[in-house]
């Protein structure tokens, strides 16, 4: 019996080990977008309105949740390498010397969703989980 | 401009206008804490307002801030030995994205600080942008001057720990001729693979000023103006966060002078050089930043015998730090050290060097509060009308300041 169960958890352990570790959080475009795969530094760029465009000349729409999001935490230490505040305190000094605007800051997941699926050349996160009704999933390196 | 040149055209009111100012402020004041206090308590994103048919929606951002500055001797910025609460911005800005290349935007800005602004509400910056390729832009219409790290943001105190920048880079009392221009930039950003990206601007043009009357002033300003001012900032980003840049500035300050004694105006020409180099390095909560600058002020004289001609370099330079410690707190400090001229490095009028320490609360998305003190050695950044023109060989050599900020924005 007390074998069967140490079996039993040794199987568990390994199963959870070979899982890759999941994000919090998935990167979504448009469905007609091309774009299925993105080099992280560029996809910080669109955050940061550096790059405009994606490679067939679309306009990239980025898109932001609130915050207080722990997609939004988690993206902007990973994909920025800056912390929220830091990011807030970037698009102060781009607003007020006249140098661009931030992306929107939505409420919520779906509401980034049904963003992304209005605007062509959207690019947008949402928490892992989240119903994606269509949005495809942008692999980033 | 070189600060020692305007002085010598006094181009700041006297004492007693400053006082009279001072009367209006006391009604003015509560009035803007009320409103920043109003703004505060209603967390906002951008407002965004539709307009009619397929027009798109302007973007429409504000800011209002008050300050308080006390120092322990001297006048500094304003009549801060006493206390001053003459120390006040407020900004409103709209923009609007015509189509994904063209942007239009402005802002109306009005200040007080001391002598300077007298809350009268300017077009701080406006433009036309055409953003053609990421690699190529142009502006058109009055653009910020990218001079530095943080010329062009030196107004915004919600982007910065500090309440006061370093004033030897950013003076506060410069800000007329070194915050915009009215001309064209062309701007870019170009990737460079491995090696990172170059953040690029350039930029001609010219600078409008108002001739104030100065009462009391022995010389009077009949014309004032700036037939060219003209540079560009580099900036090399090799890795996220880092910013390694350099800006050069040139620009001429042309001025006729009236003195009672004599019928003939004095045509006076001040053609300047500014060079910065600048590092800026941001990672996850931290920032650090040093900059080095040298300004060269020429002084052309038609009459040197009533207005001197010489030349002068100054020597400017500062590092900072900063940390967010939780959402709430962040906490910086900066050594700057101001020399107006190296070949008269003389104590205590000849340099000054300010150790900074600050704290910034955010109290929410909104609203910040800031307090800062500082230990000053020397006087170089002082102004000697300021302090009822005693020289500044004769101030208060070692002297300290405190500043408080309040800010809201959205």
């Amino acid at each position: 019996m007390r074998t069967g169960v140490f079996i039993l958890i040794g199987l568990a352990a390994a199963a959870v080990a070979a899982e890759p570790p999941r994000s919090a959080y998935v990167v979504i475009v448009h469905p007609a977008n091309r774009v299925s795969r993105v080099d992280r530094k560029f996809l910080a760029e669109a955050f940061l309105r550096r790059a405009t465009r994606w490679p067939d000349d679309t306009p990239i729409h980025p898109v932001d949740l609130g915050p207080d999001a722990r997609a939004r935490i988690r993206f902007s230490e990973d994909v920025l390498s800056r912390s929220v505040a830091s990011v807030r305190s970037y698009w102060q000094q781009r607003i007020f010397s006249g140098q661009g605007l931030p992306p929107p800051e939505l409420a919520d997941d779906e509401s980034v969703v049904a963003y992304v699926l209005g605007h062509p050349g959207a690019v947008g996160y949402v928490a892992a989980g989240t119903a994606l009704n269509g949005a495809t999933v942008l692999e980033v390196n | 401009m070189n600060d020692r040149a305007m002085e010598r055209l006094d181009l700041t009111p006297s004492l007693a206008k400053r006082q009279q100012h001072g009367r209006r402020l006391s009604t003015r004041l509560p009035m803007a804490a009320l409103v920043a206090f109003l703004l505060a308590q209603r967390p906002a994103a951008a407002v965004e307002l539709t307009l009619p048919g397929q027009l798109p929606s302007l973007d429409v951002h504000a800011f209002i801030s008050q300050g308080f500055l006390l120092t322990s001797a001297n006048d500094y910025l304003a009549d801060s030995s006493r206390g001053s609460f003459e120390f006040s911005e407020v900004g409103l800005n709209v923009t609007l994205p015509a189509t994904d290349r063209l942007t239009l935007g402005l802002q109306i800005f009005a200040r007080k600080l001391g002598p300077l602004g007298d809350y009268r509400a300017t077009l701080d910056w406006y433009y036309l942008d055409y953003h053609w390729r990421d690699w190529l832009g142009i502006r058109a219409g009055r653009v910020k001057l990218p001079f530095g790290l943080y010329n062009d943001i030196s107004d915004i105190d919600s982007a910065r720990t500090a309440v006061l920048l370093p004033q030897s880079v950013y003076p506060a009392q410069n800000r007329d001729f070194l915050l915009a221009q009215t001309g064209v930039e062309a701007y870019g950003y170009k990737r460079l693979g491995p090696a990172g990206a170059l953040d690029y601007r350039l930029y001609a043009g010219t600078i409008f000023l108002d001739v104030k009357p100065q009462p009391g002033s022995p010389l009077a300003v009949v014309d004032l103006n700036v037939p060219y001012v003209a540079g560009g900032r580099v900036q090399w980003l090799p890795i996220d966060g880092l910013r390694l840049g350099g800006s050069l500035q040139f620009l001429r300050l042309d001025t006729d002078l009236l003195l009672a004694s004599i019928s003939a105006p004095v045509a006076v020409k001040i053609p300047a050089t500014l060079w910065v180099a600048s590092a800026e390095y941001t990672v996850h909560d931290f920032l650090f930043a040093a900059e080095y600058s040298r300004w060269l002020v020429t002084t052309q004289s038609s009459n040197p015998s009533v207005f001197p001609e010489g030349s002068t370099t100054s020597e400017r330079a500062y590092a900072l730090a900063s940390y967010r410690l939780n959402p709430w707190l962040q906490a910086g400090a900066y050594y700057s050290r101001l020399v107006p001229n190296v070949d008269r490095r003389t104590w205590p009028a000849g340099i000054q060097h300010d150790f900074a320490l600050t704290l910034r609360f955010d109290v929410n998305q909104y609203w910040l509060i800031k307090a800062e003190g500082h230990y000053m050695r020397g006087t170089a950044g002082l102004s000697s009308s300021l302090n009822g023109n005693v020289p500044l060989s004769a101030l208060t050599p070692d002297w300290a300041l405190f500043a408080v900020k309040t800010t809201a924005y959205f």
